[in-house]
């Protein structure tokens, strides 16, 4: 990809997302998804309940954490409007960051029907190899501590 | 200050047709902005502050020692950090590093890396359940049918006006600044599922439009946690826990204070109202003979283990 643009969602609205430190000064978009905002999506409501809109208090939230990034604000559809950016900006392609969000999966395959997408991971927490046990919060607990504490130094005296 | 213009970072690039306003005069101009572009969404804006700015100051505020202490009451010395790692202002490996940084004994941070642990676990189960998280994912202990479980709001929920102080007033919270304390949300859970006898997801489904950190992983397993469908047994709490948390602010000034407060019971009486008789209830609760011992402080499925904070969700600890 010689001339990018960055697709900045929900999950990573600060300035450690790897596409905005990947790529400083590319065109940056991020898209208030309509369907969700009026919780018709699983990331805002129970699929099997009446759909309930996001109130104002959340929406305002996602402002103000994005005015403090260079990102374009749009609203609609995210896929289209993410390819409408594109287009403008003649870009050849998509740098996205990970999420765990199915929609920002599904919206993701939507995108790469049009142009490549590039998804870069954001440092983990915690660096677990193969299958973790998630039955119970121990369970992965008794995994995942030693591991994080490997990571901190005694300060000297 | 409220008053500030507020203004976007510049961007390097042209503005194209149908992108959404970054300059405002001030916050109540941002906030009339937001009611004409999102018209279904009621409310207005939180006094919690979005973004990086304010994250920082927050993290700097961390106090580790003192919040494994005292992170069980509601005026506790908790970080307030959720909206802004919900939503990746700051990612949970750099609030780690600044836990780190503050961190003299490993000891003393432990309890607060942990909770930041509860995060990575239920992100990791939503990358396993995808939007199965909105289903049981065991069945309920409490003896009743899942079908047995109102599917809408009441009003006087929905309106603060239950008549119970602690409840309203959480309700007020969360409704006007989109934050609760963990224990308010584990107590206004608990009251709506088992008390009211509402499905878990109409709860979780309110508390996502209203909670600024509202997460769908976070938010219906923690659903689940109370409910009993991701637990073994059903999260209950009673006057004595909630007041002692909440240094007695709620029932100072509530009506029922004194007469007909529905939490006002030992744990067993509460068990007996609120659940249909299970075995199963019964068989896992005799494991720690005093069960008022063990709920008062940190109840759920630690009753065997040894390290309350590994096995319970981010639910009160005992004091030592
Ligand atoms: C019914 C119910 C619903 C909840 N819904 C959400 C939700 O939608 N989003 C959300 O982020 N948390 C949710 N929680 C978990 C918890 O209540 C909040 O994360 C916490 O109260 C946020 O306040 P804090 O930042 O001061 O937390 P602190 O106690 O200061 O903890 C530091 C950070 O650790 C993480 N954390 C702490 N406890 C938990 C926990 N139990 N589960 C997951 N992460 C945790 C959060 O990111 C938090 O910011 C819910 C809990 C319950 C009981």
């Amino acid at each position: 990809m010689q001339r990018p643009i960055l697709w900045i969602h929900g999950e990573a609205l600060g300035p450690a997302n790897p596409a905005l430190v990947a790529h400083p000064g590319r065109p940056a978009v991020f898209v208030f998804d309509s369907a969700l905002l009026l919780g018709r999506s699983a990331s805002t409501g129970d699929p099997s309940s009446p759909a309930e809109p996001v109130s104002l208090k959340r929406i305002g939230f996602l402002y103000e954490c994005l005015l403090e990034l260079p990102v374009s604000l749009r609203r609609g559809d995210v896929a289209e409007e993410v390819l409408t950016f594109a287009a403008a900006h003649g870009a050849d392609g998509i740098v996205t960051c990970a999420s765990n969000d199915p929609r920002v999966a599904r919206i993701t395959e939507t995108l790469l029907r049009q142009l490549p997408v590039q998804v870069l991971a954001v440092e983990p927490f915690v660096q677990l190899d193969g299958p973790v046990d998630l039955g119970r919060f121990s369970r992965y607990w008794r995994r995942a501590e030693p591991q994080v504490w490997a990571g901190w130094r005694e300060p000297g005296p | 200050m409220a008053s500030d213009p507020i203004a976007g970072v510049p961007l390097p690039w042209p503005d194209q047709p149908g992108e959404l306003p970054r300059h405002f005069r001030n916050r109540q101009a941002l906030a009339q902005t937001l009611e004409q572009l999102f018209p279904e969404a009621a409310g207005s804006l939180s006094p919690v502050r979005g973004g990086r700015h304010q994250a920082d100051t927050l993290l700097a505020r961390l106090q580790p020692e003192r919040y494994a202490k005292g992170r069980n009451f509601l005026d506790g010395p908790v970080t307030r950090l959720s909206p802004y790692i919900r939503h990746g202002v700051l990612t949970l490996a750099e609030v780690r590093e600044a836990v780190f940084a503050r961190t003299r004994s490993r000891q003393g941070s432990e309890k607060l890396i942990n909770e930041l642990g509860w995060r990575d676990y239920w992100q990791r189960l939503w990358q396993q359940l995808g939007d199965g998280l909105w289903r049981d994912q065991e069945e309920l202990k409490t003896g009743h049918s899942a079908a047995a479980y109102a599917r809408e709001l009441p009003a006087d929920i929905l309106e603060a006006r239950t008549g119970l102080a602690c409840m309203d007033g959480f309700i007020e919270e969360l409704h006007g600044t989109g934050w609760l304390h963990n224990h308010a949300r584990m107590w206004l859970a608990a009251y709506l599922v088992h008390w009211r006898r509402i499905r878990w997801q109409t709860g979780a489904q309110w508390f996502l439009q209203h909670l600024l950190d509202g997460d769908p992983a976070s938010n219906a397993l923690s659903w689940q946690w109370v409910a009993s469908s991701f637990s073994h047994k059903p999260y209950i709490f009673n006057r004595g826990n909630l007041e002692r948390y909440s240094n007695g602010r709620a029932c100072r000034h509530c009506p029922l204070a004194t007469e007909g407060c529905p939490f006002e019971a030992s744990y067993e009486q509460l068990e007996a109202d609120l659940f249909a008789p299970m075995p199963t209830i019964r068989a896992t609760d005799n494991r720690r003979g005093g069960r008022d011992a063990s709920r008062s402080g940190n109840r759920g499925r630690s009753g065997t283990t040894q390290g309350s904070s590994t096995t319970a969700l981010s639910r009160p600890t005992p004091r030592r």
